[in-house]
């Protein structure tokens, strides 16, 4: 059969850092326990789309997790078959948004909360705790209705955050986020999102009967650049070493699984512990790829099905996977300096614009060449989601910039959450053969 | 054909066919005048605005038979297949040699990455054939805040249409505009009322003919229109047949519409931009101007996009019950399914009260190309007329 053909799955992975093991283990330790907070106190519980300014919950201390990490934790544990079942069952398409919609799949299980006949929960984790706030911005239409009926499921309310779009659009955004981004942006959306602040924390005090203090949101702040600053630290460590000492396997959760808990203090020594591990390797000449020839970079979502398939190119290429844009997103995007002046404003110009910085040309593929060029990249492999109108970036744009810089270029479309429509044998392939086509022709050019 | 011969005898409706018929004629003899067009991506860019400039707005529609080598080119493939084949033909030429000027209005999720699209194309590509985009940056989200940031950016579109026309607009320039608007759209209400009631004279596909010639032609010669086939059309045969009210995405010709009427249903009304919600709540005179286009597009019924679930259902089960419609057709493009969010609980609602309904989802354009959708409609008609 087809499916057992296929090259082997997530397990196979080799992730050799520490670092990304403590991560993992940590967030499965602190989910629980903020479940059983939760439980006990009857206290609020939020659920937050990725792009709503988390810090806010965190400096009110209202437990929350982030929707796309959860539905990476339920991808990892083999949920999303059953999910899109329960979508189908219940009217809904399965094929929508599905990457933000698994909360709301798991929502309609009836069996999220029981054991199985082993006595392990049913339920990623054993479930979400009941959701009493549900939040997203107005980035998308489908993301308001999902967490309207996320909300509705769970007896819970729903907030929406408002939306703006930009007029102005400095190709070298990456270079003013984190001193320069009053000049960033165009003043009137940051008014509008301080504003969109203000009624949110005072919607937030009034359910939750919590204080908002500055002065807390200031610490959080701190805490945020001083767990950014290591990501750009590691980034450009990553880029200025030939070979690399670490690839995305093991950056990316490393880097996402503390990202969604950044602002507290573990998640800044974490990032540091992850600095001075790599640090570590890269001064004993260690390489991820020890016959490492060629550099390549992987746009779009993670392969949370399969990670090994960045590793499937190692051996038989010297293609290492060094690049993806969550480590390089910490290291330029999140950093905003200066927090003391008014940190609610450079709270605003962290979030405002987090989702052009990768859906907005030519926000997008201006630092896609950017980082190609520091990274010394040979070929940039591109997954464009194939069903979700919020990840539509001007992949052309992309393309075209990325070849004009003499860098080439596979792209395909996919679905980053179905593992029914992923084959890794067909995948393989592809790049295999871009490889051998493009990138090392390319390189000997 | 489901445009009745009645209609075809009203030398008003002729006239309205012939504009629909011919989408860029009217537009073409306004700039032979030395006049200037705008052209209109989505559903929200304010007619006043454009109008009080001395500009003819004119609304983007795709064409059914072209080929979208452009829109292969830069389009992935989750976008909204009419988009796509309006973006051809922004991006071909053809309203670059058509218009003066595009305006988009963020109306849905879509049309905002082809304001992207097009800026940058404009910004790398500036040889293509493609008009100068503004954009109006409208904050749906209901609160305070995002309707006083609506008129900011109300303003800063006003700016934009003066520096287009080449002139100032003034405030009472704005409100003639906002007078002779809510005269169009009293015409089309009245129009409506036909369409619905004790005695259906006026069946969907007429009045879509109706009510989309006025995306392309001046508004008071439209309205003098409107209001003589209302006239004429109180004449016309009583239809009967079971009564369908249409919700989803817009339908640009009377394709669906035919079909619908071929099977002996009655289409006697719809929530999209090209029919019903054109002429939904008024220009508020006595307000201040920007205030009073804000109100008319920021407060009007919401799409079925932007409403809330709960909202979307409330909404629809007045509409079923205004229009006396005894079944509903719901209607989503492929890759623009957010309306599919609504629909478990507004099926839940009909089936409540005996409404018989038919989802049609990952449509594509043009109707013709859609698989089995005779079938499915046939089979929908049937149930209808069996529950006669």
């Amino acid at each position: 059969m087809a499916e057992e053909k296929r090259p082997a799955s997530k397990s196979a992975a080799v992730k050799k850092l520490a670092a990304t093991k403590a991560a993992g283990a940590y967030q499965k330790k602190w989910f629980l326990e903020m479940r059983e907070r939760v439980e006990r106190e009857g206290c609020d519980f939020a659920i937050l789309n990725a792009d709503v300014p988390m810090e806010i919950f965190r400096a009110m201390d209202i437990p929350f997790v982030v929707n796309q990490w959860w539905s990476a934790i339920c991808g990892a544990k083999r949920k999303t078959k059953r999910y899109f079942e329960l979508m189908r069952e219940n009217g809904y398409r399965p094929d929508l948004d599905s990457y933000c919609a698994m909360a709301l799949a798991e929502s309609f299980d009836p069996d999220d909360k029981k054991l199985d006949a082993d006595g392990n929960p049913i339920g990623p984790w054993g479930g979400l705790p009941k959701i009493s706030i549900s939040i997203t911005r107005a980035t998308s239409d489908s993301l308001v209705k999902i967490y309207d009926l996320l909300a509705r499921n769970h007896g819970g309310e729903l907030y929406v955050m408002g939306n703006t779009i930009a007029r102005k659009t400095p190709l070298n955004w990456y270079e003013l986020t984190a001193d320069r981004w009053e000049e960033l942006y165009d003043s009137d959306r940051l008014d509008a999102a301080v504003e969109d602040l203000k009624e949110l924390i005072r919607w937030l005090e009034m359910k939750t009967g919590k204080l908002f203090d500055i002065n807390k949101l200031q610490e959080v702040m701190d805490l945020v650049n001083e767990q950014e600053g290591y990501y750009k630290k590691i980034r450009d460590l990553i880029a200025s070493c030939h070979p690399v000492p670490v690839t995305v396997v093991d950056t990316i959760n490393a880097v996402m699984q503390a990202q969604w808990q950044r602002g507290t203090r573990w998640a800044a020594d974490h990032a540091r512990g992850l600095y001075e591990e790599i640090r570590a390797l890269a001064d004993k000449g260690e390489a991820a790829v020890p016959n490492e020839k060629l550099r390549m970079m992987w746009l779009g979502r993670g392969m949370w099905q399969d990670f090994a398939f960045y590793q499937r190119f190692e051996e038989k290429y010297g293609a290492v996977f060094m690049w993806s844009m969550y480590l390089a997103m910490g290291a330029d995007a999140y950093t905003r300096n200066h927090v003391e002046q008014d940190p609610l404003r450079a709270l605003a110009a962290r979030f405002v614009g987090m989702e052009d910085f990768l859906h907005m040309p030519p926000w997008n593929s201006s630092w896609f060449i950017q980082q190609a060029k520091q990274n010394d990249i040979d070929g940039v492999v591109y997954m464009i989601p194939d069903n979700d109108v919020i990840a539509l970036e001007g992949s052309y744009f992309i393309i075209k910039n990325l070849e004009a810089a003499g860098i080439p270029v596979l792209s395909f479309q996919a679905d980053p959450v179905n593992v029914g429509k992923w084959n890794a044998e067909t995948m393989t392939g592809m790049v295999e053969e871009f490889i051998e086509r493009r990138v090392i022709p390319n390189q000997k050019k | 054909m489901s445009i009745r011969a009645c209609a075809l005898e009203s030398e008003a409706f002729l006239a309205l066919k012939d504009v629909y018929d011919h989408r860029e004629r009217a537009a073409g003899q306004w700039r032979s005048k030395g006049g200037k067009v705008v052209g209109k991506l989505g559903s929200d860019v304010p007619d006043e605005l454009v109008i009080a400039a001395g500009m003819l707005p004119v609304q983007i529609c795709a064409a059914p038979d072209r080929e979208l080598a452009e829109a292969g080119k830069y389009l992935e493939n989750a976008f909204d297949p009419v988009v796509r084949a309006q973006f051809e033909r922004l991006v071909d030429g053809t309203y670059g040699d058509q218009l003066d000027a595009l305006a988009i209005s963020n109306s849905n999720d879509t049309i905002i990455r082809i304001f992207y699209y097009l800026r940058e194309i404009h910004r790398v590509e500036p040889e293509k054939n493609v008009p100068p985009v503004a954009f109006i940056d409208w904050t749906f989200t209901r609160s305070r805040i995002w309707q006083e940031r609506c008129e900011f950016v109300l303003n800063l579109f006003r700016q934009q249409v003066e520096q287009w026309a080449g002139r100032t607009v003034s405030d009472d320039e704005i409100r003639a505009a906002g007078r002779l608007m809510n005269e169009n759209r009293a015409a089309l209400r009245a129009m409506a009322a036909l369409r619905r009631g004790e005695e259906v004279r006026v069946n969907g596909s007429e009045a879509l003919t109706i009510i989309g010639a006025g995306l392309f032609m001046e508004k008071a010669e439209h309205t003098a229109l409107v209001r003589q086939v209302t006239e004429d059309a109180k004449g016309w045969p009583v239809l009967t047949g079971p009564r369908v009210f249409y919700t989803g995405a817009n339908q640009e010709d009377t394709e669906l519409y035919q079909k619908l009427e071929e099977l002996g249903l009655v289409v006697v009304g719809e929530d999209t931009d090209w029919g019903d919600r054109s002429y939904e709540r008024d220009f508020d005179l006595t307000y201040p101007v920007l205030r009073g286009v804000v109100d008319r597009y920021f407060l009007r019924t919401p799409t079925v996009e932007k409403s809330r679930v709960a909202q979307s259902v409330e909404i629809l089960s007045r509409q079923v019950e205004s229009t006396g419609a005894e079944g509903v057709v719901f209607y989503t493009n492929a890759y623009a399914e957010v309306a599919t969010f609504n629909m478990p609980d507004q099926r839940k609602m009909l089936d409540g009260r005996g409404v018989k309904h038919v989802t049609l989802s990952r449509m594509t354009y043009p109707i013709r190309n859609n698989e089995g959708l005779d079938e499915k409609l046939a089979a929908f008609a049937a149930g209808m007329r069996g529950g006669e």
